[in-house]
C-alpha cells in the first residue's frame, strides 16, 4: 500500500465522519451530497485495492493475504450499507450510521497498514 | 377485565413516545436507533466471523478453546444482527437469546481472562471484556437488550383486542 493513498483515504473518511457528526448534532438525516462524498471515499478505497493488488503481484507481501483482503472487502461493503440506511431511515440515526461507517473505514485503514508492514 | 394488566398498559401508553395505536407487533427493531444497533452488530459480526474463520483455518490446534469461543461469538453476533434486522415476534425472541448469550459470554470470558490469563493464551473477541474491540462487545448487549425492551410489543393492543 502506498502511504499517500492511505493518508488520503483516512483523511477523506474522517472528513466524511465529521460531516456526518455535524448532522447528528444538528438532528438531521443524511443528505444526497454526503452520499456523493461517501462514493468518493469508496472510489479511493477501490483505487487503493487495485494498487495493492498490483503491488502484491510484484515484490510486496502481506502478513496474511486473507486478512488483508477481508479488510478491503469490509471497507467496500460498509459505506454502501450506510447509504442504503440513509434512504430507509430519514432521521438523525442515518447520520449516526454514516458516522460509524466512515470511522470504521478509517480504522480499517490502520489495520491494513499494520498487516501490510507486519 | 384484567385488572393489573390494564393499569400497566395504560402507564406504558402514557410514557410511550409514539402513538400506541399501531403497536400490535411492537415497533420495528430495525428502525431509528435500531439502525445503529444493526450497523454495529453487523460490523462486529463481520470482525468476529473473519477472526474465527482465520483462526480455525490456520492455527486451531494452538488454542482450541479460545478459537471455539471466537466461533461461538461470531455465530451469536450474526444471529443478533439478523434477528434485530428482521424483528417480529419470533426473531425478537432470537434476539433476546442472542443478546443474553453475548452478555453472559463477555462477562464470563472477560472475568476469566482477567482472573486466569494463562487459561486464555490467545485472545478472543470477549477477552478483557472486549478491550481489543474498544469495549464495544461489553456495551453492545446492554444496548441490544435495552432496545428490545424499549420496542417490546405493548400490552395495550392485546388487552383491547381480547
Amino acid at each position: 500500500m502506498t502511504v499517500p493513498l492511505t493518508v488520503l483515504v483516512v483523511a477523506a473518511s474522517l472528513a466524511l465522519a465529521a460531516w456526518a457528526g455535524w448532522f447528528v448534532y444538528r438532528d438531521r438525516p443524511v443528505i444526497l451530497r454526503q452520499l456523493w462524498g461517501a462514493s468518493v471515499v469508496e472510489a479511493l478505497v477501490v483505487v487503493e485495492a487495485v494498487v495493492a493488488g498490483v503491488l502484491l503481484a510484484g515484490s510486496a507481501s502481506v502478513d496474511s493475504p486473507g486478512l488483508f483482503w477481508g479488510y478491503v472487502a469490509a471497507s467496500l461493503l460498509i459505506l454502501p450499507f450506510a447509504a442504503a440506511v440513509a434512504f430507509a431511515e430519514r432521521t438523525r440515526w442515518s447520520s449516526v450510521v454514516l458516522l460509524l461507517a466512515a470511522v470504521t473505514v478509517a480504522f480499517l485503514q490502520l489495520r491494513m497498514v499494520q498487516v501490510w508492514q507486519g | 377485565m384484567a385488572g393489573p394488566e390494564m393499569t400497566e398498559s395504560k402507564e406504558s401508553a402514557v410514557t410511550a413516545d409514539t402513538p400506541a395505536g399501531q403497536r400490535v407487533d411492537g415497533p420495528p427493531t430495525r428502525a431509528g436507533f435500531g439502525r445503529v444497533l444493526v450497523t454495529v452488530y453487523g460490523i462486529l459480526a463481520l470482525a468476529a466471523t473473519g477472526r474465527a474463520s482465520y483462526e480455525l483455518a490456520t492455527k486451531f490446534h494452538e488454542a482450541p478453546v479460545a478459537y471455539l469461543l471466537s466461533l461461538l461469538a461470531a455465530v451469536v453476533y450474526v444471529l443478533a444482527t439478523v434477528a434485530l434486522w428482521q424483528g417480529g415476534s419470533r426473531w425478537r425472541g432470537v434476539a433476546w437469546v442472542a443478546c443474553s448469550v453475548e452478555l453472559v459470554g463477555v462477562l464470563a470470558v472477560g472475568a476469566a481472562s482477567l482472573a486466569d490469563p494463562d487459561a486464555f493464551p490467545e485472545s478472543t473477541v470477549w477477552s478483557g471484556f472486549g478491550s481489543g474491540y474498544g469495549y464495544v462487545p461489553l456495551v453492545l448487549p446492554f444496548a441490544g437488550l435495552w432496545w428490545l425492551w424499549h420496542t417490546r410489543p405493548r400490552a395495550a393492543e392485546e388487552g383491547a383486542s381480547a
